[in-house]
């Protein structure tokens, strides 16, 4: 039974959220409200504005803030031939060093100028308000010419901008990696697949493709079937706390167990079926495999067995096992 | 005259890499484990005669949390090493090692360079590099800063296009002698130029192809790598400076961080045969010579650099061992090693490797 397993493809985030403190929360509050701040520096404007100086550290305070733009002469560009998903803009467009009028030095940003050939080095470029405006950097972005912006619509009763959300992201697409695949084709075929290292002998399930102790890698020649059947080394009792996105309200438990013929444990067992007050280092279970096995959060990582694959874990009704022989493998 | 080393000098005593892989297929702790076997069965030590294990690699590469822990794997998981992680290129793992084995107590260290980048678009890791608030925000990634510097380089008359053609033309040419390289071969500077722009005034070609790939460097105190070495390699000079986060504050043009690194690291002390440079995008070739001072009579990345093979987080120490082997080969007597971090060389490394007195 031939099964196709996609290739990984998920996106891990983070959101992040940062207190913008003295200087950036007036300048993140300017954009939002329609008007860029920056810092004046002994003789000259920074812009961005600054919390310090930068030729000594010395602390450059909101009283130095000053309004520069809405306009502003491009000194440095690069044309954005096919953009990232994180880029401002879905269509080709310009980064561009721009110094606003009434500053010294350039911030970077983008020009939604259209075509290339819009743009050149000390051109004009002027500022655009976004219809959104949250308190980014992103709430405006620049065009070519010297049109002065229409003058946003400001929630006279907002707060200054305290904290800046930035949601950070990254797409990740791989194949699984040989031992991975295999490994999970055998469980959609009901059967776990280890890897016997060629060093020791000794049968790791589910492998990662690797003997970390005699730092040997391994090959699918090395690949083993294992028994769906084992001693559990060590348990605990998961009490789920309440937090964001938790399901489960019951307590539960989760074990390692020592597969017959393996070497090394499987982790994160999940146990339902059972008391805890039963439950025991030692004990023997025996897979339930699920009538139909499929599962959609495959990876190149798994330490565990995949919980889409059983249905439970059931006594085998054999004596239990003297834990002193499994003291080895608790973990 | 050749260099004399003293008692607290540390040499380079070997060196191992893996192939650039546009794609590896196994886990990156498999090809960790080639380098770090090649490096101590070279070297005839065990594991356990490593006093320091260092690694740098970036989890998000490979979007998992933790993968550097992971990594470790690699270098044999019994018995436990001593170990230090930066979320750095290996070449600044290698200065922390070189830093700890000057404390004496122990004098042998191990340094690793690692990445699995294939699974991301490295552009929309390497912009959360830069500053939080008024650039990350922007997605505005270190290809499309490298844009902006090459941009401001023709500007002010110090490159053409056709000088940054050139770099890729020498490189891939240079290329063609290395096993590991991902490209190579031979192409016309009026062929490239002929290319379309990718983050203009660059083309594709001007910026370097990301891989999956390790690096990994045993270095030894004096006494102990003339054990262990008999061509050891002696790191005479490392330093390494920063400049501001802010493209607005700096001149892209030049590379002050650079140039105090190499002050710092004594590059201008004597010739220099090689020099091994981490440039991701062609036209920095260009601002790195000046920084360096290097004239025509330095070999620059005789391995074709990265423009032809980049296994990020490894590109930089790969960039030493470049300039070692060229050494513990007879080829060269001194050279530099460089490396670089950030977006248009934020962060600059020099190394100046040199052969032993007999």
């Amino acid at each position: 039974m031939a099964t196709q397993l996609p290739d990984i493809d998920f996106t891990l985030e983070y959101p992040y959220t940062r207190t913008t403190g003295p200087i950036m929360g007036p300048f993140l509050t300017g954009l939002r409200d329609g008007r860029i701040l920056g810092s004046r520096v002994g003789d000259r404007v920074l812009c961005p504005p600054v919390e310090y100086d930068p030729s000594d550290g010395s602390t450059v305070g909101p009283e130095n803030l000053v309004e520069v733009g809405p306009g502003g002469t491009v000194e440095g560009w690069t044309w954005v031939a096919e953009p990232t998903s994180k880029h401002p803009f879905d269509r080709p467009f310009a980064f561009a060093q721009i110094r606003l009028d009434g500053a010294d030095t350039t911030m970077l940003h983008a020009v939604d100028a259209g075509s290339i050939d819009a743009m050149s080095t000390g051109m004009r470029v002027v500022v655009r308000f976004n219809d959104e405006r949250l308190g980014s950097v992103t709430d405006v972005h620049f065009v070519p010419g010297d049109e002065a912006p229409e003058p946003p619509t400001v929630d006279a009763d907002a707060e200054p901008v305290g904290i800046m959300e930035h949601v950070i992201g990254v797409r990740i697409r791989e194949p699984l990696q040989p031992h991975r695949k295999r490994f999970l084709e055998g469980l959609l075929q009901k059967k776990i697949i280890g890897q016997r290292s060629p060093a020791d002998g000794k049968v790791h399930v589910p492998s990662r493709g690797y003997d970390a102790i005699n730092r040997v890698a391994m090959s699918a020649e090395d690949d083993v079937e294992v028994e769906g059947k084992g001693t559990v080394t060590s348990f605990t009792e998961i009490t789920p706390i309440q937090y964001h996105g938790q399901t489960e309200t019951e307590p539960y438990i989760r074990c390692s167990l020592l597969l017959d013929g393996a070497d090394t444990t499987i982790g994160g067992v999940d146990i339902r079926h059972i008391p805890i007050e039963d439950f025991k280092v030692g004990m023997r279970l025996e897979i339930v495999w699920r009538d139909t096995i499929s599962f959609d959060d495959e990876d190149n990582r798994g330490y565990g067995l995949n919980e889409g694959v059983y249905e439970r874990w059931e006594r085998t009704g054999e004596p239990d096992v003297d834990p002193e022989l499994v003291k080895e493998h608790n973990f | 005259m050749a260099f004399e080393p003293q008692e607290n000098d540390i040499a380079i005593i070997g060196v191992a890499q893996t192939a650039a892989h546009a794609r590896f297929d196994g886990p990156e702790v498999v090809m960790i484990m080639d380098c770090v076997n090649t490096l101590l069965g070279d070297a005839g030590i065990e594991r356990p005669d490593v006093g320091f294990t260092i690694a740098g690699s970036c989890d998000y590469l490979s979007g998992m949390p933790f993968a550097f822990v992971s990594n470790v794997d690699g270098m044999g998981a019994w018995p436990p090493v001593y170990e230090s992680h930066v979320e750095m290129d290996g070449a600044w793992a290698l200065f922390e090692a070189w830093l700890r084995l000057q404390m004496g107590d122990i004098d042998v260290a191990m340094v690793v360079g690692s990445g699995k980048s294939s699974p991301c678009n490295a552009r929309e890791v390497f912009h959360l590099q830069a500053d939080p608030y008024v650039v990350a925000p922007l997605g505005l990634d270190p290809d499309a800063l490298a844009g902006i510097q090459a941009r401001a380089l023709i500007d002010a008359g110090k490159a053409s296009e056709a000088d940054i053609a050139g770099v890729v033309a020498r490189s891939r040419a240079a290329a063609a002698s290395n096993p590991n390289a991902q490209v190579s071969g031979s192409v016309s500077v009026d062929s490239l130029l002929a290319e379309p722009y990718d983050m203009a005034p660059l083309r594709a070609h001007d910026v370097s192809p990301k891989a999956d790939g390790a690096a990994a460097i045993l270095i030894a105190r004096r006494d102990r790598a003339l054990e262990l070495s008999d061509n050891p390699v002696w790191i005479t000079g490392l330093d390494h400076r920063i400049e501001s986060h802010h493209a607005g504050l700096r001149d892209l043009t030049d590379s002050v961080s650079t140039r105090l690194a190499a002050a710092g690291a004594g590059v201008a002390d004597g010739p220099v045969d090689v020099a091994e440079l981490h440039i991701t995008h062609a036209h920095e070739e260009i601002i790195l010579r000046d920084a360096l001072g290097l004239d025509d009579s330095t070999a620059v990345n005789p391995s074709g650099g990265p423009l032809c093979g980049d296994p990020v987080m490894a590109t930089g120490l790969t960039r030493i061992i470049e300039v070692a082997r060229r050494i513990q080969s007879g080829e060269a007597s001194r050279g530099v090693g460089h490396a670089a971090s950030g977006a248009a060389l934020q962060q600059n490394l020099v190394v100046v490797l040199e052969e032993g007195g007999a």
